[in-house]
């Protein structure tokens, strides 16, 4: 039997190419968040396996992170943020970008079940899933809620943080969740308002583009009075010292501001990104304080009683 | 199944194909980079993939990793039974 092979070019993707297919900047903030979810955990997980929970919950963003980049490249091709991509540059082929998101993905959660805990693998499998099929695939294109339910999968890595340590779920994860979850809306309907144009062009319902900018200030600034106390929740449910506590209340202070500079705008998006790049310093800095205050065992609070 | 390299070997011999350029698939420069970038990508990623085995396992077993039973001792007959 003879089959001719369909010719096609050798690929001139490098790997740089494929790390950026991995979205480098977004996994950053996933294992930063799932290393604080890992060491404010109760009891002792030995570094090693620390180690290799956070390298797999890293390829499994990645390989999340690589399945969007995927499915979404017509899109992305037609949108100045996301027009420099990979795919749609014309460095990875759609294929190469598939072959390699969902071979990650599969080496990540068996290593994660393998080396750490089932329970943490079945969060990450989760994630994966709910963040490519449930956000990238159903919600994006069909819901101005796409962002508000899919930052479901961006809130998750505390929760597989927690697990891979304890083998466990407890309430205090669960804030950290909802803290990530009421956080992304206001951050990225920030985003999405002044870039309204490229989502318009794409068709891609974001709430700017369907109720207008005006309701969009207006539940940015209802995210944001939900996110303020639910950054102080973790010092309020006697979680934290109380260093965290006035960190969590200035920062929030700081994110309502800005929302409220958001609401009042006019006309002009200088304060949508002061508040979007705002948005990711809070976040940074909540989780950040989090840590320091429990490594170091309630030091803070010892100094400020 | 037919590749390109397979069909050199059905090329005629003789003085008039000496000087022919091969039949195949000719990388550019930036096709060899790129394959070498990954190649080394992935010659890495597959070693790191070794260590943190080996690490997790030793983790895992501790001393016991070097314990283990070889050969299956004969179970002893218990005194006493007939």
């Amino acid at each position: 039997m003879s089959v001719t092979l369909a010719h096609t070019e050798p690929s001139i993707a490098g790997a740089g190419d494929y790390i950026e297919l991995m979205k480098p900047r977004v996994m950053s903030l996933v294992v930063f968040t799932a290393l604080v979810g890992m060491l404010v955990a109760p009891g002792h997980i030995h570094p090693v396996i620390g180690f290799a929970a956070l390298l797999c919950i890293t390829v499994g963003a990645g390989a999340a992170g690589a399945l969007n980049m995927w499915y979404d490249a017509d899109i992305d091709a037609r949108m100045a943020r996301t027009a420099s991509r990979p795919i749609p540059r014309g460095r990875v082929t759609p294929g190469e970008a598939a072959g390699f998101g969902f071979t990650l993905a599969a080496f990540s959660i068996v290593a994660l079940g393998l080396l750490v805990n089932l329970l943490a693998a079945a969060l990450l499998a989760f994630t994966i899933f709910f963040y490519v099929a449930i956000y990238t695939v159903w919600l994006k294109r069909s819901t101005p809620q796409n962002i508000v339910i899919g930052g479901a999968a961006g809130a998750l890595p505390p929760m597989i943080g927690w697990a891979a340590a304890t083998g466990s779920l407890a309430l205090e994860p669960i804030v950290l969740f909802l803290i990530i979850f009421f956080w992304t809306p206001p951050h990225f309907w920030a985003l999405s308002l002044y870039r309204i144009g490229d989502y318009a062009r794409v068709g891609v319902p974001m709430l700017p583009v369907v109720a207008g900018e005006c309701e969009t200030r207006r539940q940015i600034w209802l995210y944001t009075l939900l996110l303020a106390p639910l950054g102080v929740a973790p010092w309020l449910l006697g979680y934290t010292g109380p260093i965290y506590g006035v960190a969590a209340t200035v920062l929030g202070a700081g994110m309502l501001v800005l929302a409220l500079r958001v609401r009042r705008e006019q006309s002009g998006h200088t304060a949508c990104k002061q508040l979007f790049a705002f948005s990711i310093l809070y976040l940074f800095l909540l989780f950040a304080v989090l840590l320091i205050d429990r490594v170091s065992g309630g030091l803070f609070g010892h100094f400020a009683a | 199944m037919t590749l390109a390299s397979d069909t050199m070997n059905e090329l005629p011999r003789g003085p008039a194909n000496e000087r022919q350029p091969r039949a195949g698939i000719r990388l550019t420069d930036e096709q060899s980079r790129a394959r070498r970038t990954r190649s080394i990508a992935i010659a890495l990623a597959l070693g790191a993939f070794v260590v943190v085995i080996f690490a997790v396992t030793i983790v895992r077993l501790g001393s016991n990793v070097l314990t283990r039973p070889i050969y299956m001792q004969p179970v002893q007959p218990t005194q006493g039974t007939k």
